[in-house]
């Protein structure tokens, strides 16, 4: 029996279950051949326009819930070692420990990397598709791990490094991020960041400048971490 | 000639609905990063294209008062050809 979990799931079933009813009509008139009396021009209408339609936009949401996930995220062989350490039940990175937070789930990539504002979805998935380019053209063919690759760089630390974007609005980008969930207004929390609450709050600090075991698996930290050896 | 016209149109937007339904299909059940770029893209365009020209047969049909897609191909009159000139004229 056909078991469906999830809202993707359903969706997916519908997309496909669209897609085979508007082949099937299609296939019927290209083999059969028959009149255009007007009930054959209306199956055609639905075989044509309706279900290709359901397919499109079904398919559309479904696919983009599972760009939200960690599997899409690692699909890249770039980001296989953060996928690695992001699963990985022993890590101690920020990552990982986010990752097994249930509240994050399947899309902890998604839940830090986004951006959260109005057009936060879109402009998240434009830079996607910033990324798919240069995967194809600088790093299809690097190593198992993305090696041999140019070092990646965050887009916002590049933003700000190019002077496209002023240090208190990257501040205020990458605390944003922790306070979606972390409020700073627990007494735990409180207690713990003592005279760096305020900084932190008014974005003259950033929360990963002490929190900064977030992927330890980078790229860029085993390139930086080879120099070191090298020395 | 528009019976013809017609009847190539919805084939042509026939296949290219396959084409595109196959790219859509295809990037539901293997969800890879380009597939999914290809089918929001192309895949959706080439629907969009072939819907738009069966909207277009449906358009020269209606325009000929239907008088040639709903019928069969043999009962179609062939166009008239061109009185030739009788000997004595």
């Amino acid at each position: 029996m056909l078991q469906i979990h999830s809202t993707e799931e359903l969706l997916k079933l519908v997309a496909l279950g669209s897609a085979a009813a508007a082949a099937a009509i299609i296939l019927w008139y290209l083999f059969r051949r028959p009149h255009l009396h007007r009930p054959t021009k209306v199956l055609l209408l639905i075989g044509l326009g309706v279900l290709p339609g359901v397919v499109s936009l079904t398919g559309n949401i479904a696919g983009f819930e599972y760009t939200l996930s960690r599997p899409f995220c690692g699909s890249c062989h770039v980001m296989s070692p953060y996928l690695r350490d992001a699963e990985d039940p022993e890590s101690k990175s920020l990552a990982a420990i986010h990752s097994r937070n249930h509240r994050f789930g399947e899309n902890s990539c998604y839940n830090c990397h986004a951006d959260y504002k109005m057009f936060g979805a879109v402009t998240t998935k434009l830079n996607g598709m910033r990324h798919l380019f240069k995967y194809i053209t600088d790093y299809a063919n690097t190593g198992p791990d993305g090696e041999g690759g140019p070092t990646i760089k965050l887009y916002k630390r590049h933003d700000l490094e190019e002077k496209r974007m002023t240090e208190e609005a990257f501040n205020a980008h990458m605390n944003g991020i922790c306070m979606q969930c972390h409020s700073t207004r627990s007494a735990i929390w409180v207690e713990k960041h003592g005279d760096f609450a305020d900084g932190l709050r008014a974005f003259q600090a950033v929360c990963i400048d002490c929190h900064s075991d977030i992927h330890p698996l980078a790229l860029s930290r085993r390139v930086a971490a080879g120099k070191e050896a090298a020395k | 000639m528009k019976f013809l016209q017609v009847k190539t149109l919805v084939f042509f937007s026939g296949v290219a609905t396959l084409v595109a339904l196959a790219m859509m299909s295809i990037s539901i059940l293997y969800p890879k990063p380009l597939l999914l770029v290809l089918a929001m893209s192309l895949g959706q365009g080439i629907g969009i294209l072939s819907l738009a020209l069966y909207l277009l047969a449906i358009a020269l049909d209606l325009q000929s008062g239907s008088a040639f897609a709903s019928l069969p191909e043999s009962e179609v009159a062939p166009e008239p050809e061109e009185q030739q000139p009788g000997p004595g004229e």
